[in-house]
């Protein structure tokens, strides 16, 4: 079937495109980074937790200190990118999303009990004793089950082929499982939260933790989550490449250079990172997996549009050339920015037990 | 718009939206209002060196992140979520619309956020001017939020200018911007002193804990004044249509309307309570049962503000369910189902109509419909239509209540459509109804004996068919009352009429002679007519059998008001009971003449069709308590009257006590549409799309599928319906409304709207005319008494000014009136009836042995007792040579 008539229109844009793919890019980095630090260190707390031995609790209360912050700023910086996102390719993840309703407005309340549990986890750690592991575990579920629905959303979007399902099913209840690459996309993302998260924990015990005996430990325990979760995440990598269509894998494996290049340049570096993490340098396994993060993202959004080439080019827009809001965007987040600046600055030098 | 519509069911209808919008906006005003209710609690402290306040206030502030992140945060993102998934093309519009304004909301979201950590995390460790600057930071960031996010839903509601500019300012700084602006942030106060009482109350310290509840207490109270007076700037500020939506235009919102003042009322009250000393046992309850007050003051506030801008998603732009304004036309042309791709069945066949069905449903209804559930519920809306009812609903839908959008599509769309909520969805199993066989009426011809009777009695009623409602408990807009007339004829050379020296009776036949005792006409009488009246005794003052008045002007007896029903005493429905007529010798008593006439009679009139109910006598006539109580409750809800607790009561109207009405020269009130133009205009605009009579036929018994089937003259035997005379339903009601209109009455222009001429051109070619004075000369067709010219002759939209020149009322010159000779309208000679062949051709056959017009086929001498061969009565009598 020719799914091109259940593709609606992309209404027109107010500026080129370009814009909102930089916009949508540079939120979205920051979203990936927060948000696999969330997920991966309440994965890391669970494990703790589920291992139960005491000489880890300064590491998960550390965490719990730190987890609903980056549940609060993961929510907003995904908000920003979704938004963006919706400007180039709202066709399509409308329809997606309308086709998993009920998977996708469940996100709403998995993220509100994930964060009500954080804040738990988080406020009452001292008094709950053994029932840490049960909040954590809520709140690491919940988000595990957002990501496989994110996962889900990210994919059916792309694959306009099976979207007929819905004239079998129009209760917004489809997955899009039947798609190979669903499992190994969202394994590839849990196992790099749980790498990032690691490297987070081991960057923060670096330069908080001077004069910490105990800090150096803790560094070296989120450097290891790091180095041998990126082994697995290469396997893993390997076998979404093989599970992607031809049409798009060919692309990385030769078939296109940027394609080629951005996805050999991301894999070689990852490597790299892991062999620096083995060797506990810490700073330059983060440089080296920031930059293959970002190189990833930036494939992500290329394999995206392989997946879309068929019924739509990002750059096929109408643009009715209403610049005045943007500049007043651009304006608002310099504001912002500087405001934010001023505002943890003070933060950081004016806060000290006064009464 | 293309997108695939969640099918959600129990939970249609915008539930979703409305749960999870309701929430989130209550917390989202709070975050507001708290935010300067934080900072200001805190000078208040550092002001009155009051370390209980400063203690109370970083509590509060742990509350209020809490509720503010995780429930407030989060739900924001839950709303765009749900809108998208159950209005996509609608939030595809704001994204692409207001993308830069969605997008500087979120850095005022950000900045909020580390704001709102900073503040509490430092609680007490920060230097007071540092951490009092954050706090006012924060605050300004949780208004400009609220500063974003009102621009775009005020948008929703009032686009102004950016209906035709599309320029993104038009669209933010819309008419309803800075009144809603000021509106909520007066809301956004109340709820932080609402807040605020949930952790004052649970203050340790006694005195502490009052101290802050009357403080708390100031925050509810003190704006109470401004915001009442900035909702009044904000409902002016509305356009017309959105106003009257809020205000009640829309009967479903008025209880929104009403709850929120009441509830303005209780808050206040609630604070001013929670001012008092009382025990913290007392308070915390009460605080807690106030916040949820407060919520569904939110809800009630929000209902009002979606109302106004029914039947739009974007006011004038996109419908409620996401149809374009600007394409109805264009998609009603080419059908609805190929609009779509995500329409699996692109047009409608007999196989698919079911499923087919789903889908218009899908499209159209479900966006704010949801199938048993507690929003809009079409089952318990929709039940009691049959598929013709339902139809004739869609139809009508948006055309004279503008709350709900047009139904766009084909014919055979809406009728899948209407076929499936009926059955479907409602589930009522619909059997055609068998229409039971018409009684066998015996009949028999008076005799006639040309060369030995002196006189030849004519007699008719005066309408071709009388409709009574037999719905008095509830209503009556036609009481019994039906009028026989007749002329007495002495034969001759040169026949003479008589009206003096003789006396005229009239006798029902038998089985026909106690109607009190088949209706509750008489029961409440009082109340319909004004008067108690004796039993089978009409409001004229005339019974079933009697004397008939000489009316020497126009030179015949006439029996006005006799209360004849179709219902016999054996159970026999009759709508055509046949009246013996004699002509008495006043001074000897002798029987001049006798004939018998038909006063028809009917109570089919088909408001069940759409009102629910059933038939009201043996499956065959009659209006039903339950469809005549469902006509009431339908005009209370629109016209806010209190027509069915009045009846319920005991009390029933005749409808004319406030319609003026030329039928029984009423005058009701003159600044309403009369009767007829109030019922056909209201009407036409839900049983308008068929050219032909069968709109007429849904209500009146003039087709041949009804019981009664009043047409039986001659047009009807030649093919000729309704339309031919009277025009289309469209262009029967215009002629009524243009005349109400010209006469200033506003209401008829709102009927008139969407209600398009069939026969003419426009609108401006309509010839208005006052209900039954103004009616259709037979001469339009009938030129110089000839037969008309070809074969679907009009005499449409050129009336007779009446009454004087009506059919019913005109003479020729000899006197002889022009029902004497050719029947009454709607039974002209030859007549054909379906109870019996010649219940309408009694006195032809009685005196010439034909069923044609009296004197036809050189029958002069039915009175002239010779051949006459000059055309005195009118030009062609005689016919051609």
């Amino acid at each position: 079937m020719d799914p091109t008539p259940l593709i609606p229109q992309a209404l027109p844009i107010p500026v080129e495109w370009g814009w909102f793919y930089l916009f949508q890019m540079l939120t979205f980095i920051l979203h990936i980074l927060v948000m696999n630090v969330m997920l991966g260190s309440s994965i890391i707390a669970l494990v703790h937790h589920l291992r139960g031995k005491a000489e880890s609790e300064p590491l998960t209360r550390s965490i719990s200190l730190k987890l609903p912050f980056t549940i609060a700023f993961a929510v907003n910086f995904g908000v920003a990118p979704l938004l963006f996102i919706q400007v180039l390719y709202g066709q399509f993840l409308y329809t997606s999303s309308v086709l998993m309703s009920v998977y996708w407005i469940s996100v709403v309340g998995l993220v509100i009990l994930a964060y009500g549990s954080a804040y738990i986890y988080d406020f009452r750690y001292v008094s709950l004793g053994a029932l840490r592991t049960v909040f954590i575990a809520v709140t690491t579920l919940c988000l595990l089950a957002t990501a496989f629905i994110y996962t889900n959303n990210m994919t059916l979007m792309l694959s306009p082929l099976t979207w007929a399902e819905y004239f079998e099913n129009p209760w917004g209840t489809i997955l899009n499982l039947g798609d190979p690459t669903v499992l190994p996309r969202y394994l590839h993302i849990v196992v790099s939260s749980i790498a990032v998260a690691g490297l987070a924990l081991a960057l923060l015990y670096k330069f908080t933790g001077k004069n910490d005996p105990t800090a150096q430990r803790w560094v070296k325990h989120g450097v290891d989550w790091y180095a041998y979760s990126t082994m697995v995440q290469m396997a893993l990598g390997l076998w979404f490449l093989t599970a992607l269509p031809e049409h798009v894998s060919s692309l990385l494996l030769g078939g296109s250079l940027p394609h080629t290049l951005v996805f050999a340049t991301g894999a070689i570096l990852g490597i790299f990172s892991i062999s620096n993490a083995l060797s506990y340098n810490v700073v330059s396994t983060a440089i080296l997996s920031l930059t293959t993060i970002i190189l990833m993202l930036f494939l992500r959004d290329m394999v995206r549009d392989a997946y879309l080439a068929p019924y739509f080019h990002v750059s096929d827009r109408v643009v009715t050339g209403e610049y005045l809001p943007l500049v007043l965007f651009i304006l608002t987040l310099a504001a912002g920015l500087c405001v934010l600046a001023w505002m943890l600055r003070t933060a950081a030098t004016d806060s000290e037990v006064r009464s | 718009m293309n997108f695939p519509i969640w099918e959600l069911h129990w939970a249609g209808g915008g539930l979703l939206i409305a749960l999870i919008a309701v929430f989130h906006v209550y917390v989202a005003h709070f975050a507001i209002g708290g935010g300067l209710f934080l900072v200001v609690t805190e000078h208040l402290a550092y002001r009155r060196g009051s370390q209980p306040i400063l203690d109370y206030t970083k509590r509060h502030t742990k509350f209020f992140l809490i509720v503010t992140l995780v429930l407030g945060g989060i739900s924001g993102v839950g709303i765009w979520f749900i809108i998208s998934l159950v209005s996509p093309a609608a939030t595809s519009q704001l994204i692409h619309t207001f993308v830069f304004a969605w997008a500087i909301e979120w850095v005022f979201f950000l900045t909020e956020i580390v704001a709102l950590f900073i503040y509490f995390y430092t609680f007490g460790k920060m230097s007071r001017r540092n951490h009092l600057t954050i706090g006012w930071l924060y605050f300004f960031f949780g208004w400009m939020s609220l500063f974003m996010i009102n621009g775009i839903i005020g948008f929703m509601l009032t686009p102004g200018d950016w209906l035709t500019t599309k320029d993104f300012w038009d669209g933010f700084f819309n008419p309803s911007f800075w009144p809603a602006l000021a509106f909520r942030t007066f809301i956004a106060l109340i709820l932080a002193g609402l807040y605020g009482f949930v952790t004052a109350t649970w203050e340790k310290d006694a005195q502490t804990r009052e101290t802050l509840v009357r403080y708390c207490a100031t925050w509810l109270l003190a704006p109470f004044a401004f915001l009442l007076l900035s909702g009044w700037w904000y409902i002016s500020a509305l356009p017309e249509a959105s106003q009257t939506m809020v205000l009640g235009a829309n009967p479903e919102i008025a209880p929104y309307m009403q709850g929120f003042l009441w509830i303005s009322a209780i808050l206040f009250a609630g604070g001013l309570i929670m001012a008092v000393r009382m025990p913290a046992a007392i308070k915390r309850p009460m605080a807690l049962v106030l916040l949820i007050i407060g919520l569904l003051y939110m809800g009630c506030f929000e209902t009002m503000r979606e109302a106004g801008r029914r039947p739009y998603l974007i006011h004038g732009y996109m419908y409620s369910n996401s149809i374009l304004v600007g394409t109805e036309e264009a998609i009603t042309a080419e059908g609805y189902l190929k609009s779509s791709g995500w329409n699996r069945h692109q047009e409608v066949t007999p196989d698919n109509a079911m499923a087919a069905g789903r889908e218009l449903f899908r499209g159209q209804c479900a966006a704010c419909h949801s199938i048993g559930g507690p929003l809009h519920d079409i089952k318990r809306l929709g039940a009691g239509y049959g598929t013709v009812g339902m139809d004739a609903q869609i139809a009508g839908m948006g055309k004279i209540y503008a709350y709900m959008p047009r139904f766009v599509g084909t014919e055979p769309e809406r009728k899948a459509l209407a076929a499936y909520i009926v059955h479907e969805l409602v589930g009522e199993s619909e059997t055609a109804e068998q229409m039971p066989p018409r009684p066998e009426i015996g009949l028999d011809i008076p005799a006639f004996d040309s060369d030995a009777d002196e006189y030849v009695l004519l007699a008719w009623c005066n309408l071709g068919e009388k409709c009574i409602s037999d719905s008095d408990s509830r209503f009556s807009l036609l009481p019994p009352g039906s009028t026989l007339i007749a002329q007495l004829i002495r034969r001759g050379p040169q026949p003479e009429l008589v009206t003096s020296g003789v006396e005229l009776t009239f006798t029902p036949p038998a089985g026909f002679e106690n109607p009190s005792n088949h209706v509750e006409f008489w029961k409440y009488a009082p109340s319909l007519v004004g008067k108690e009246l004796e039993p089978n005794v009409s409001a004229k003052g005339l019974g079933m059998s009697g004397v008939m008045k000489p009316n020497e002007q126009n030179q015949t007896f006439i029996a006005d008001g006799i209360p004849v029903l179709p219902y016999m005493d054996d159970g026999t429905i009759n709508p055509y009971p046949v009246f013996t007529i004699e002509a008495r010798d006043t001074a000897s008593g002798k029987i001049l003449a006798s004939t018998k006439v038909v006063a028809p009679i009917s109570t089919e009139i088909g408001c069940k069709n759409c009102h629910g109910g059933t038939w009201r006598h043996e499956g065959v006539m009659g209006i039903s308590v339950t469809t005549a109580s469902d006509v009431l409750a339908r005009h209370d809800r629109r016209h806010k009257t209190q027509l069915l607790p009045q009846a319920e009561a005991g009390k029933p109207v005749l409808c004319q006590s406030c319609h003026p009405d030329p039928l029984l020269n009423a005058t009701g009130n003159p600044e309403l549409l009369n009767l007829p133009a109030a019922i056909h205009g209201f009407h036409a605009n839900y049983l308008s799309d068929a050219p032909g009579a069968e709109p007429c036929h849904s209500c009146h018994p003039t087709g041949p599928d009804s019981y009664t089937y009043c047409a039986r003259g001659v047009h009807a035997a030649q093919g000729l319906t309704c339309v031919n005379c009277h025009g289309t339903l469209e262009d029967h009601a215009l002629t009524l409304l243009k005349a109400e209109k010209e006469a200033g009455k506003p209401k008829a222009e709102l009927l008139m709207r969407h209600v398009k001429p069939r026969l003419v051109a426009s609108i401006e070619e309509i010839e208005s005319r006052t209900p039954w004075n103004d009616q259709p000369d037979c001469l339009n067709c009938h030129v110089d008494f000839e037969a008309p010219e070809g074969d679907n002759p009009s005499a449409f939209n050129q009336w007779v000014r009446g009454p004087a020149g009506l059919y019913r009322t005109r003479a020729d010159d000899a006197g002889l009136m022009c029902e004497s000779c050719h029947g009454s309208t709607h039974a002209e000679f030859p007549a054909t009836n379906a109870f019996h062949p010649d219940l309408d051709a009694i006195q032809p056959l009685q005196y010439q042995g034909h069923p044609g017009p009296i004197g036809s086929k050189g029958n002069c001498a039915v009175c002239h007792t010779e051949d006459m061969y000059y055309e005195f009565h009118h030009p062609n009598i005689l016919g051609r040579p």
